[in-house]
């Protein structure tokens, strides 16, 4: 055994060498680490500002490849900014305390070390995976803190500690913000990106998680409810229905300034005819949840309950609804789409509507001339249908006159 | 926040109303302190003012977008005049039509509300319109002619007079305001969001007070050239970034490049560049012009252009300082090899490896590793080994370390 209290360079090096030839999209993260030896740290751990605490006695204990899987799992805590999220987290559900940041920590390392390890890189003693805790791997952070408690499960887990980078809380041990060699926040999101940009420019044999984390890194999801929302807002307060000012009839202040013709602000709600998908492929969870926000925005527009109407639609359009519960309106069909027929029954109907709201997942083919409202397209996205036989083959997107806004995709 | 100066108590006086006694518990609570911070967002809104350019800021409410432009004001000393536009008709911004004696004869004047006659009186001053996002569709019309081409009805508003705007992120905007495209593209947009800890010690007391960025003249000449050589150098190596108009629902009525938005970003950096502002200041003024996406890849060009040329260092490797970083250190000795291969000769393959072995001398080993095998292959057969490369052996030793754990590995899956 060599002296313990020094910390043997060679032997981390060689280490983040092996990483970063197992896991060349993580390279630049890995070399931006800044490694700071320290006796305090109990194994290894990141702090928010990329500084990697290292304890010499668990660098000499611990062989090469064990050590590259620890690094690659404390890189990863930093570029999926756990950080960050632990910290949005305690404060939406007003969480505090030594035992909520553990509990951070784990859900962090559930979400890594589910697909992190194999493929060249060993899974290290006692790491954390999702099995660990008897849930499905594959989920999120905040997803993995609603579905586990400390307790028997986390019992050895107590130990486990990867420094605020995980969990946001600060360690002893760390150098803080004024530290010397931290990475400001614009040299954080620079590195973020470039691991990101590399990943998607060249995926290779890059796990699933790290891609989905990539795409996330360059395009942001936003809430689909906000986009929805916003869209359905914005075709039914255009010029035209909503409230605007009109010469129709007099202003207020008319009085004031005789012989004067001042516009005054007037309101029509808004008619909404929502198309609805009913072809096997989308489930009824997704049109649930989908409706419901339709409903809601609808309403918050203006629009009357009686001025919404709801239309199902597979190969063939079935009965408009006018939509008086939030719930309950049924929905029928399940055979293949076709959603030119919903599109001709809703402008079929007199008065017109306003607006066209169309829910789907896209597998249909589409009017192919512009209809006489605005039209919001509400899409469940599906993995990219591909044929072997023809690869050129991609399902027609909506036409680009309607809005379309991605729905169901988590956040 | 200004400090209050506390005035004397009254409510010794003999006839103290409990009015009087209210006012004291007032001027009690309003005795705040500050003290220097930095405000990253206070210093991107500032230069983004200072270069006249019309900034929007996006900001749930009541988290102190006002307060902010409170202080702006004061400390540009610019006589702050705040519009509240959802309280406003179009013909406040258009101009209010007055009957004069014939008006065959001489017209219907557009008469301008009266604090635009005070703001083009004082020719200086600092235009905030709020709540721009609860207005109807015909106010923000209205309001955006006044913010594109300056005009309240007969009038235009001087150059002395800074325009700036507040909305709602359209999650929390009830109506529909949207901003199409090209108005989208003529602003700078900031994200305003508040900072808990700054709050829980401004409620304590004591408020943040922003040391705002001074321009410095001396270095002006400088921040243009390095403002158009950064914009015109990721231009050129991607020419698709010039103009990219917004496609996708998530990114409508943000920031999106175009040349006019590209000429906003020179002048932002030129001025960032001048007051001498963090890199992340000019990351917030660059993602609010052109967008996240062209915007990192500028900060990225931005960060790759501090490097050392690799010309210059297969030059002179005994001159050669390399970057401390481990990630930059390992993209500049990239760019070496890569020059080497591109241009191969035997003076510059030497040059490479003295320079790898420099690396190895003042830095972690495991990073050359890659480069000196990359450059090892691009030998030519009458080239002779450099005797330097002895010097290596650290970087051997790692790079052998790494290779067994491999096979450690690679046995352990196979098994």
């Amino acid at each position: 055994m060599t002296d313990s209290s020094k910390l043997d360079s060679g032997k981390l090096f060689a280490a983040r060498l092996h990483a970063a030839r197992a896991r060349p999209y993580l390279a630049t993260a890995l070399y931006a680490l800044h490694i700071v030896e320290s006796r305090r740290v109990p194994t290894m751990g990141v702090d928010r500002y990329w500084r990697c605490y290292v304890s010499p006695v668990f660098v000499d204990r611990t062989p090469v490849e064990e050590l590259a899987s620890v690094l690659v799992h404390e890189v990863s805590h930093l570029l999926r900014d756990h950080h960050g999220r632990s910290d949005r987290f305690a404060r939406a559900h007003n969480l505090s305390g030594p035992a909520e940041r553990l509990r951070m920590n784990i859900a962090a390392d559930a979400e890594i070390n589910d697909d992190a390890f194999g493929d060249g890189l060993v899974q290290p003693e006692g790491a954390v995976v999702p099995a660990t805790l008897g849930l499905s791997q594959g989920e999120l952070m905040e997803d993995y803190l609603r579905q586990f408690r400390l307790g028997s499960l986390t019992e050895d887990m107590a130990w486990l500690d990867c420094g605020s980078g995980a969990d946001g809380s600060d360690r002893a041990w760390e150098l803080g913000p004024d530290g010397a060699d931290g990475l400001s926040e614009q040299e954080r999101d620079a590195v973020r990106f470039r691991v990101a940009q590399g990943l998607v420019g060249r995926p290779g044999d890059a796990p699933q998680g790290w891609r989905r984390w990539a795409d996330e890194a360059l395009h942001p999801p936003q809430a689909w409810r906000d986009l929805l929302g916003a869209a359905i807002r914005s075709a039914a307060s255009g010029s035209g229905p909503g409230a605007d000012y009109t010469y129709g009839r007099p202003a207020r202040r008319s009085a004031g300034l005789p012989g004067v013709v001042l516009p005054s602000l007037r309101r029509a709600p808004p008619r909404v005819s929502v198309v609805i998908d009913t072809s096997g492929s989308v489930s009824d969870a997704e049109l649930g949840s989908a409706l419901l926000e339709v409903a809601a925005i609808s309403r918050a527009v203006g629009g009357r309950r009686d001025l919404v109407t709801v239309l199902s639609c597979d190969a063939a359009a079935g009965v408009a609804h006018p939509l008086c519960r939030a719930e309950g309106i049924p929905l029928v069909g399940g055979g293949g789409t076709d959603l030119r027929t919903g599109f001709a029954a809703a402008l079929r109907a007199r008065p017109g509507p306003d607006v066209l709201v169309v829910l789907t997942d896209g597998q249909t083919p589409w009017p192919t001339g512009r209809p006489g409202c605005r039209t919001v397209v509400g899409l469940f996205r599906r993995q990219r249908s591909w044929s072997e036989r023809d690869p050129g083959y991609v399902p027609d997107g909506p036409p680009d006159w309607a809005r379309v806004v991605d729905i169901g995709m988590s956040v | 926040m200004p400090a209050y100066t506390p005035c004397a108590p009254i409510s010794d006086r003999a006839h103290a109303t409990q009015l009087d006694v209210a006012g004291d518990l007032l001027t009690l609570l309003g005795e705040v302190t500050t003290e220097p911070r930095p405000d990253i967002q206070l210093e991107a809104l500032t230069l983004a003012v200072a270069a006249d350019l019309p900034v929007l800021l996006w900001g749930e409410p009541g988290i102190g977008k006002t307060a902010a432009l409170t202080q702006l004001a004061e400390s540009l000393d610019l006589p702050l005049t705040t519009v509240i536009a959802s309280v406003h008709e179009p013909s406040d911004f258009s101009g209010l039509p007055i009957i004069g004696d014939d008006p065959a004869e001489h017209g219907v004047p557009m008469a301008p509300p009266d604090w635009a006659v005070r703001l083009v009186r004082a020719g200086r001053g600092l235009l905030f319109l709020d709540e721009l996002s609860t207005a109807p569709p015909a106010v923000q019309a209205a309001l955006l002619r006044l913010v594109l081409e300056r005009r309240i009805g007969a009038l235009r508003l001087p150059p002395g007079v800074r325009i700036v705007a507040a909305a709602n992120p359209r999650s929390s905007a009830a109506d529909g305001w949207e901003l199409s495209p090209p108005l989208a593209n003529r602003f700078v947009h900031l994200q305003w969001t508040h900072d808990h800890d700054v709050v829980v010690r401004g409620l304590g007391g004591t408020w943040p007070r922003a040391t705002l960025p001074r321009l410095d003249p001396g270095k002006f000449a400088e921040a243009v050239a390095f403002a158009r050589r950064a914009v015109c150098g990721l231009l050129t190596a991607r020419p698709n970034l010039v103009h990219q108009l917004p496609t996708s629902e998530t990114r409508r009525g943000g920031a999106w490049p175009s040349p006019r938005s590209w000429d906003m970003t020179v002048r932002l950096i030129a001025f960032a560049t001048a007051a001498g502002s963090a890199g992340d200041v000019l990351s917030l003024l660059i993602r609010g012009t052109v967008g996240d996406g062209p915007g990192f890849e500028l900060l990225n060009s931005i960060d790759r252009m501090d490097l050392p040329d690799p010309e210059a260092l297969l030059a002179d490797p005994s001159a050669a300082e390399l970057p401390e970083r481990g990630d930059l250190r390992q993209a500049v000795l990239d760019g070496v090899v890569a020059a080497v291969r591109r241009q191969p000769g035997k003076s510059r393959w030497d040059a490479a490896w003295a320079l790898l072995v420099k690396a190895v001398e003042t830095g972690a080993p495991d990073l050359v590793v890659v480069p000196a095998t990359t450059l090892a292959t691009l030998r030519r057969e009458n080239w002779d080994v450099p005797a330097s490369i002895e010097q290596l052996a650290g970087m051997v030793s790692v790079s052998q370390g790494a290779d067994r754990a491999a096979a450690r590995v690679a046995a352990k899956a196979g098994r």
